[in-house]
Formats: C-alpha cells, structure tokens, sequence
C-alpha cells in the first residue's frame, strides 16, 4: 500500500452534473461516496483517478422512502443509517439485519449501499441478499434514466454493467409482504465473509407450503449467484422442501462457480452451502438456526 | 523485606502514567513528529525473492521536481554497511543481491513523501533472477546454494550467549542435552511421537515502524524511532557508521506497540543512510504492508518424541527443531536457542535431547515473536503431554501435577532453579475451569503451562534524581511500549521514596541521557529495571541519610529511617528537606544510581522463569469446524504483581494474541510472494473473539528476584494457548491436530476424515 497519488475532488450539486463530469474526464474519473473501497483501491494503485467526484454533497441522494410497495434507498445512504432506519425495519427486515453484519461499524457509517453494489466485490452481502429480494437500481446520466436489475447490474468480480456517465442513484427493493419469508446468514473467519447465503420464500399458509422461493449464495464464487435450478426443487410442502435441501444445496453449488482460495476449498465451499442452506431455512422461518 | 499489606504504592491498581495522553490522542509517537528541514524517504522493494542486480538507473527519477537525493547499495562508500546483533548479514539496502520479495533496493529521498513515492516509479532495475530457495527443506538439502556466499562477523550479543553458528544455509544451531535419550526410550512404557507444525505469523502491532534520523555535519547522527531496544541500535548505527557511542543518541517516544516486532534494529540503518547521503534530516514510515515485508515470527515444524514410564513419569523427550528464519539471521539465532530450551517445558525429564536450526530462506527475515520461541515449541510439548496422560490412562491434569517441577527444584542442569509454584498454578487454573463439570456436546476443556527461560542477559544501569522540592526523576533506558512499564517503574520509585506517585517522572528512553539497558524485551523490564530503580533509590537515601547526619550534627547509625525520610529523636526529615538544608539552596538534587550485572543473585540464568498457565473451554460448531472459546482462565505467577490490573491486562493480552497462531493467524507464500501481507486479508483476533467467560488470578509468592520479589509476565500466556485449545478439541472429537492454526476447514477436513476412518 502506498501514499494515495495526487487527486481532485469535484463537488456536483446534482446527479446530472455529476454525470457531466465523468463523461468529461472520462477514464480519469471515478464516484467518491464513502471511499472504503475506492481509497484502498487508489492506495494499492488498482484505481488510479486524477478526478474524484464527491456524490455524497448530493442533497437527498441518501433518502430512504417507501414507495408503490418499494422501499427506495438513496444510492449514499451509509449500511449504518439503513440498517438503524425504522422504515427498513418495518418494511424489509431481513435488509436491516443483514445490514447490521456488513464489515464493522466503522465502515457501515461512511461506506454506502450504492458504493457497496457498484464496486461488485464478490464478498458483498448486499447484492446476494438483494438478488433473492428482487431488488433493483436506478442508473441516471446526461441522457437519461434506466431501471437495472441488481443481478444485470454485476458484470463479474468488481466489474458492473454501467455504462459511461452512468450513476447509480437509487437501489429499490419490494416491500415484504406476510406470505414472504426471508432470511441471510455468512460465514465469515476473515475480514470478508467466506460464504454469504439469501433465501426468499413465498408461503400462502404461515410456512406449510412453499409456492415460489429465490436462493443466491455469494463469496464462495466471483459474483453472487441465484440458484435457479435449486428454487425450483424449493416449493411444495415444508416436509418436502425439508428434504429436498440437501439437493438444492448441490444445484446451487452446481449453478455457481465455485473457487478455491484462501478462503476455503470448493468442497469446504460446497459443504457450507449445504449447512448455511438448511440454517437459512429455519431462520428465515424465524425458528432456532441449529 | 515489607510485609506485602504495609505497601504504599506498589501492589496497588494506580492508572496509567500515560493512559489520558493516549486516549485522547496528545501522546507523541514517532509518527507524530517532524523535525526542521526534514525530508522523506520512501523505499523500493524487490520483486524478486533471489536475484542479483545487475543495474539500477535514478537518471529518470532524478529529474523529478522535489527530489533530494536517492540511495543504493552502490553508495554506501565509507560504511560498515552490514548489521546484526546476532548475525552481521543484513545489509541496510540491497548489495548485489536480493534476498526475498519486499527487500528495499533503493530509497528515494524528497521534499515530501507523495513526491518521493512518484519517483520511486521512475527508477529501473535490471535483475538476473535466481532459484529462490524458500523453505527449510531446499534449503538444507545437498547441493541448494548458500543465501549467504559469505560467513559474517558476529554480533553485539555473541559476545553474551555462547552459541556457535553452523554452515551453509543454517543460520544457527542449538543443541540441548543431558541423560541417555535412546536407551530411556528403549525401556520407556508410553511414547508419543509426531511432527507438529507452527506458522508463520507477524506480530502485528498498531504501530508500523518509523524513524527519524539526522546525521548532521558534526558528524553527530540523533535517531528518533519507534525502536523497543534503543541500545542495541545504537550499537549498530556506532558500528555502521564508525561512531564513537556518545555520537549517537536515539530517543524513543512511545512506541505503538511490538510484541517482538520492534526488536532490535529495524530500519533505522537505512533511514540514518538516507540523511548522511542527503545532508538532511529523513523521516521514513512504513505501512503496514511494508511492515509485512520487515519482519515476522519464525514458523517451526518440529519433530518430537516423549516417554513416560508405567507409573506416568515422564522419562524422556527429544525433538528436533527446524524454524524458517528467512533471508537474515535478525533476532533468529536467540529464537533458536531459547525454543531449544524451552520445548523441555516446566517438566522433571531425566534424559532429554534437543536439536534447534535456524535455517535461512528466500523469505521476510524472521525474528522475535512475543514469547521468543516459547509458542512454537509449547503447542508440540503441551499436545504430547496430553497424547501420553492418555495413553498412560491418566487425567492429563494429575499427569502434569505428577511431572511438574516443583519450587526450587532444578530441571535444566546448570540453571536457576524454578522460582514459581507450577503445581499449584495448574491445580488453580484447573479448579477455576470446573474441570470436574460434565461436558455438553461439541465442548472440550484442557489446562496447559509453559515456563520460559526469561529476561535475557542482566545488563541494567538506572539513574534516579531526587530534587530539594520533593519530586522524583526516574531515568530509565527501558521502553514504554505499551506493556506499562513507565507506570510500574514510577510506582517503585515513589513506594522507596515516599512521595506521592504524581511526583515522579520518567525519562527516557534517550541513549544520551538514560543510561545502559541491555533490552526491553524478555518480560524483563518490572524485574531488572524496576530493581535498578529501587536500588538507585536505595542508593540516594544512604547518601540523604550521610548528608542528614552531618546537618544534624549525630552519627548516621542513630537516625532512624521512616517513610519518606529520617528521625532523630523528636526531629523529622523529609528527604528534600535533607537535601535543602545540606545544600543551603533551592532548586539541588541529587542521583542515585544503580548497575545491575550478571553477578550475585543475578549471575545464575535464567533471572526468572516466566510462567504461563492457561486454561480453556472451547465451542465447537461440528458442522463448519469453527472454534470459539467459552472460558478462559489465567494465572500470572509472577512473585508479586507491581500493579495488579496491568499484569492481569498482559495476561488477558497474551492469551488473546496466542489465539492468533492458534486458530486464525497465519502467513500465506504463494512461491516468493507473500499472499496475505495486508490487514484485510491477515486475521489478527478481535474483541469479538474473546471468551465468553474470563477469569484471571495472580500468584504472589514474591519469589523473584526482582523488586519485592517480583518475575515478569506478559509473555507466559501466549505459549500454552493453542496446544490448550487442540488439547480441548481432542478432548471434544478424538481428533488430535498437528498443525496451526485450527481453523474451520482444517477441522473440518480432520472430523472428516476421522468419520472415514470410522466407518472403514
Ligand atoms: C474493512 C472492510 C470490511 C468490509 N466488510 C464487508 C462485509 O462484511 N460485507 C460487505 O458486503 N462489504 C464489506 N466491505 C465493503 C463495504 O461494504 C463497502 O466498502 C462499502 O459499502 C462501499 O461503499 P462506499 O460508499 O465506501 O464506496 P466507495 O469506496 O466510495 O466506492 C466504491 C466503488 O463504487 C463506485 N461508486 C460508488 N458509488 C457509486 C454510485 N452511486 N454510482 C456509480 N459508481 C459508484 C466508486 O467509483 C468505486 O469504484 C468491507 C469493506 C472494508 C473496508
């Protein structure tokens, strides 16, 4: 790690102006938000901007409302002051617990939701919680506004699908609902967590029977990933999606690309999946974990 | 001797000296200071772990606006440019060659440290790489090249400790030895036998390392640094640099922490290099990545026997030792010497054999390491102990009581005897533990111990000044690194003085002022130093009581000494009034001195044995292999405790950084590359991973030779820690682990494959 190089910070006063700048520096420029990931990179020289552009002097760009049924969370609300929002917590609890989990106090008061989902750093929490809640994000530039799921939005390990002068703006994520269940847990040893697992579920009966279920599982893999073979085999009676588990867990390992690093082996990884899927289901049910 | 009760300041929980000025950020660290016209350095490292250098070319960088000066291993004309206190192979910037990835090829010196950084760029080197050799056994087998082509001189401290260094690619070699190991194997009833691995771990501290240097005209070079033992460096910078001693003075702010880390000479040369080509001061400070790439622990794998008679007394061990101490020797060839004796451990063991190498590689030179080998060799002695309690059928805790030595029984020929109670140490741990409880699934209790042969060579001289106006100055040459130890040396000087502790002072440490001391390491500085300062303490009150005896006109046998100063009769004197009325004018002192050497009661090794007994009570989570601990106990044997809640908050600190190597914490090489040299990636323990439960209790049976029969502690804790934890989850699966640090896949992987092997 080294001194961080020479910069400018630019303060726009609205998004568009933001937008202006970057197309006008180009690759010389990047968003500013919290910094926690940007400053490392800049420091270890995997970024290197002459022109930061402070998103956080953006009035109202840290808002957090509920809307048609959605939570909107402005693109600079800190982890902290979500995960600490009585909205959040009324309307999607499992967003504000997992929120709570994100790095260490310190780096949920400055670092941002939207700086979390635009850097892609394949151990996020937030964006394998918000692939199984549905959520999605608002890309805005000089030319106009786009609607983005977060599962489009990652293009792979610290890669998204942004185009140039694009910022994010606005995460939303549907408001949940007395028939859903849903739930996140990690296992974390390191200063990341090792394996990160979301779990959606539709039930019309308070738990007996499962009509439609979303799973992603991030950190073991270089971007989080829906298990899309695995929620089908999720729905039918609790006893039958009970058994069915262990199974699920395997087509999730299956549909996600497996690494071995220093965090684990792919059979420790593939092992995880299996225990966090079955602990997820019972704390999603909001039932002891194990 | 003082009844312990009639203690006035010592033996009392007083706060910090220094505890407000440290949180609310006003102390002054190395970091924090500037001195004028100084200007920064940045370094240069290798990418490469073996290679010569073929050319370095600055014509690029020096055209750089801003920049001062750079430095290679091509300009160190005039200089001794190698240095070591055990070894002299560390040259203070790359000469040839490259040693391992990270090694400072050149430094740049400029305006400010963002231009030097920028220039640093600019600089081109041509290297012809070379096979790296990085682990021990490349490095010993036949036909491997020496990392080393030359043999060096000794060092400051081979003039100390007599232990000849070896050939080729071994830095140093320790052999133990007394009784007939083979034939005590030959007849023994239990043997345990295994190899065990210890990692390669950095201690990391808050702190990374920094220093100021100004070689000024006169030829006088002032060294600022965070720097745990001034007086080596020194030594060093004299010898670099061809100075006579009172030419070099460094001074020591506080220092963010060490624990093994700042030891000895670190970058001190370099920076003193970069301001004598400059003719500037330079201030250089590291990252903590570049700190990485300084220094680390050295890992161990060691290979060892023990033996037990049908009776469960242990017979005999032996073990052979091999560390990885990388590129240069550093503090390595002590390492090596103090785990050869300290893997015997607190045991009786007739017939003991033990062959220690320190064995050079392409890697971060290692070095000290809180507990200085202690840790390394205590998880294979402690895991042993275990495997024989239960193959002789007995309860590892009445196994260890059955072979512990006891109170000045001797266990290592030739040395002091032991100065601490260890069976009645471990029973307390056990009985605090409630080791007699039933276990609930996935729980695992042990106790183990270590003593270690601390406080290194006795060499501690201290000045103490008492003014005519009641204060007190301490002057002392041991480092306040964190461990306390300017608290605990006021609390002495104002406990034999008889002021209030507010009145005291210390100073230091600067090699100009405070005089000799040998080290602040070993656990050392409450015993040696705080014994110095109360006998320069002692010394200025025969002097007070001479001087008294004259202003009062009676003989010196007839005053009686009080608290504080004298009575004669009905008279009373403080000492400053001594001092006022001897004198006939405000504002005198005078000093008390004292010089403490390997004489007397000081002349046997070790000055004490450092005790570390712990206790533990660990969680397992089966089915992701994680270790948590429940409960942890400590006992700090320590003869009697200067200030109680500092040596309990060593305790409780030494037992948690054990719990780094025991279960998170290791350096990862992927070939020459360090892999995880960032705080990110390397996993030190948090708060978090604390126990549950935590219960410390303090042995005082003042059986030291320090002031009021005061050891040290701050180092016992650390050793005993994880063979206590691999002992409980052996007591908590059946599964014994070899190698550290326990983490969940490792464990998961041994349940595994126990599972297997149960069920073919
Ligand atoms: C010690 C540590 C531990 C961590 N642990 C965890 C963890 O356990 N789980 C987890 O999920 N995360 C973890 N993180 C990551 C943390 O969540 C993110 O650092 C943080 O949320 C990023 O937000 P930021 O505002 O600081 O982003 P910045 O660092 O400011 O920006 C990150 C990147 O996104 C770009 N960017 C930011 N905002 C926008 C925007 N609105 N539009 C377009 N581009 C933008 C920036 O240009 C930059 O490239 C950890 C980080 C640290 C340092």
């Amino acid at each position: 790690m080294t001194t961080l190089s020479r910069f400018e910070i630019h303060q726009p006063a609205s998004v568009l102006e933001a937008s202006q700048m970057l197309a006008q520096y180009g690759d010389d420029a990047g968003i500013y938000a919290g910094g926690t990931e940007l400053l490392l990179a800049m420091k270890h020289a995997a970024l290197n901007y002459r022109h930061l552009i402070d998103l956080k002097v953006i009035l109202g760009l840290n808002s957090i409302n509920v809307r048609n049924g959605s939570l909107e969370i402005g693109a600079t609300s800190a982890h902290r002051s979500i995960e600490r929002s009585a909205i959040v917590r009324q309307n999607q609890p499992a967003l504000a617990e997992m929120e709570s989990q994100v790095a260490n106090v310190r780096v949920r008061v400055t670092g941002t939701l939207g700086g979390n989902l635009c850097f892609a750093e394949p151990h996020s929490d937030p964006a394998t919680l918000l692939l199984v809640l549905g959520g999605t994000v608002r890309a805005e530039s000089a030319t106009g506004a786009r609607e983005i799921p977060v599962a489009e939005l990652i293009a792979g390990a610290y890669a998204n699908n942004f185009l140039p002068g694009e910022v994010l703006t606005k995460i939303t994520v549907p408001c949940a609902k007395p028939s859903h269940r849903a739930g996140y847990m990690k296992f974390q040893v390191h200063e990341r967590p090792t394996l990160g697992l979301g779990l959606w579920m539709e039930t019309p009966d308070d738990g007996r029977t499962f009509t439609s279920a979303r799973v992603a599982v991030g950190c073991v893999c270089p971007f989080p990933t829906r298990g899309v073979e695995a929620e089908k085999v999720l729905t039918g009676s609790r006893g039958e999606v009970e058994k069915r588990l262990p199974e699920a867990a395997d087509l999730i390992a299956d549909a996600a690309d497996l690494v071995d690093d220093h965090e684990g082996s792919v059979e420790y990884k593939r092992h995880l999946i299996h225990i966090f899927l079955r602990r997820v289901f019972r704390k999603a049910l909001r039932e002891p974990v194990s | 001797m003082k009844e312990r009760s009639e203690f006035a300041v010592v033996n009392h929980s007083v706060p910090r000296g220094d505890g407000i000025a440290k949180v609310t950020g006003s102390a002054v660290y190395t970091s924090d200071m500037a001195v004028e016209h100084m200007a920064w350095a940045k370094v240069l490292r290798s990418p490469f772990a073996r290679a010569r250098i073929l050319s370095i070319d600055i014509s690029q960088a020096k055209s750089q606006p801003g920049l001062i000066d750079v430095l290679t291993g091509g300009d160190l004309k005039g200089l001794s440019p190698y240095y070591g206190h055990g070894v002299r192979d560390h040259p203070l910037i790359a000469i040839g060659q490259v040693r391992f990835v990270g090694e400072p090829v050149a430094a740049v010196i400029a305006e400010d440290e963002l231009t030097a950084q920028e220039a640093l760029g600019k600089i081109v080197v041509e290297y012809e790489e070379l096979d790296a050799i990085l682990d021990v056994d490349t490095a010993l087998a036949q036909g491997t090249p020496r990392i080393h082509e030359t043999d060096f001189a000794d060092g400051a401290f081979r003039g100390f400790d007599d232990f000849p260094g070896a050939a080729g690619n071994i830095c140093q070699a320790v052999h133990v030895a007394w009784g007939d190991v083979d034939a005590a194997f030959a007849v023994a009833a239990h043997i345990a036998e295994g190899e065990f691995y210890f990692p390669m771990v950095y201690a990391y501290a808050m702190e990374p390392y920094v220093a100021i240097a100004d070689y000024d005209a006169k030829g006088q070079l002032t060294v600022y640094s965070s720097a745990q033992h001034p007086f080596m460096v020194r030594h060093d910078l004299a010898q670099v640099f061809g100075l006579p001693l009172n030419s070099v003075r460094v001074i020591v702010p506080y220092v963010g922490g060490g624990y093994g880390s700042k030891s000895y000479t670190k970058i001190e040369p370099l920076v003193a290099a970069c301001s004598w080509k400059a003719g500037r001061p330079v201030k250089l400070q590291l990252s903590v990545e570049e700190a990485f790439l300084t220094t680390r622990g050295d890992d161990a794998r060691v290979r060892i026997r023990t033996a037990a008679d049908a009776k469960g007394q242990l017979v005999a061990r032996q073990a052979t030792i091999h560390l990885n101490t990388g590129a240069y020797a550093e503090n390595s060839p002590m390492v090596c010497r103090k785990a050869a004796n300290r893997i015997v451990g607190p045991y009786r063991i007739p017939n003991v054999k033990i062959d220690c190498f320190a064995v050079y590689t392409n890697t971060v030179p290692a070095s000290s390491y809180r507990g200085l080998g202690g840790a390394q060799v205590t998880f294979p002695g402690e895991s042993q102990i275990d495997e024989l309690a239960e193959k002789s059928g007995c309860d590892s805790v009445e196994f260890r009581l059955k072979n512990l030595a006891q109170s000045r029984e001797s266990i290592h020929p030739g040395m002091r005897p032991i100065d601490a109670d260890l069976p009645g140490d471990v029973r307390e741990a056990a009985r605090m533990l409630r080791m007699d409880r039933p276990l609930a699934p996935g729980r695992g209790r042990a106790v183990c111990c270590s003593a270690s042969d601390a406080g290194a060579h006795p060499v501690t001289l201290a000045m103490v000044q008492i003014y005519a106006d009641g204060s007190v100055s301490v002057l002392s040459g041991s480092t306040e690194i964190g461990q306390g130890s300017h608290t605990v040396l006021a609390q002495i000087a104002a406990e034999e003085m008889g002021v209030p502790l507010e009145k005291v002072r210390l100073v230091g440490s600067d090699t100009a002022v405070t005089l000799f001391e040998r080290s602040t390491g070993a656990s050392r500085t409450t015993t040696l130093m705080g014994r110095a300062v109360l006998e320069a303490c002692r010394e200025a009150i025969a002097q007070c009581k001479v001087m008294a005896a004259e202003v009062l006109g009676v003989p010196a046998e007839a005053l009686v000494e009080e608290r504080g100063g004298i009575r004669s009769g009905e008279t009373r004197l403080t000492w400053s009034e001594i001092l006022e009325k001897y004198f006939q004018m405000e504002g005198c002192s005078i000093i008390g001195r004292a010089y403490l050497r390997k004489a007397g009661d000081l002349k046997l090794v070790p000055v004490f044995w450092e005790i570390g007994v712990v206790g533990v009570e660990i969680a397992l989570d089966e089915e992701t292999g994680r270790i948590t601990l429940e409960s942890l106990v400590t006992i700090g044997d320590v003869g009697l405790a200067i200030n109680p809640a500092m040596t309990e908050g060593q305790d409780l600190g030494a037992a948690t950084m054990g719990l780094g190597a025991g279960l998170f914490e290791e350096l990862i090489y992927d070939g020459q590359q360090l892999m995880n040299g960032t705080m990110l990636e390397y996993r030190v323990p948090r708060f978090s991973d604390l126990a549950n439960n935590v219960e410390m209790k303090l042995v005082q049976n003042r059986d030291g030779v320090g002031p009021y029969g005061a050891k040290g502690g701050g180092e016992g804790a650390v050793n005993p820690i994880s063979p206590c934890i691999a002992n409980a989850l052996h007591q908590a699966t059946g599964v014994r682990m070899r190698t550290l640090p326990l983490t969940p896949e490792r464990v998961w992987k041994a349940l595994q494959e126990k599972k297997a092997r149960a069920s073919t």
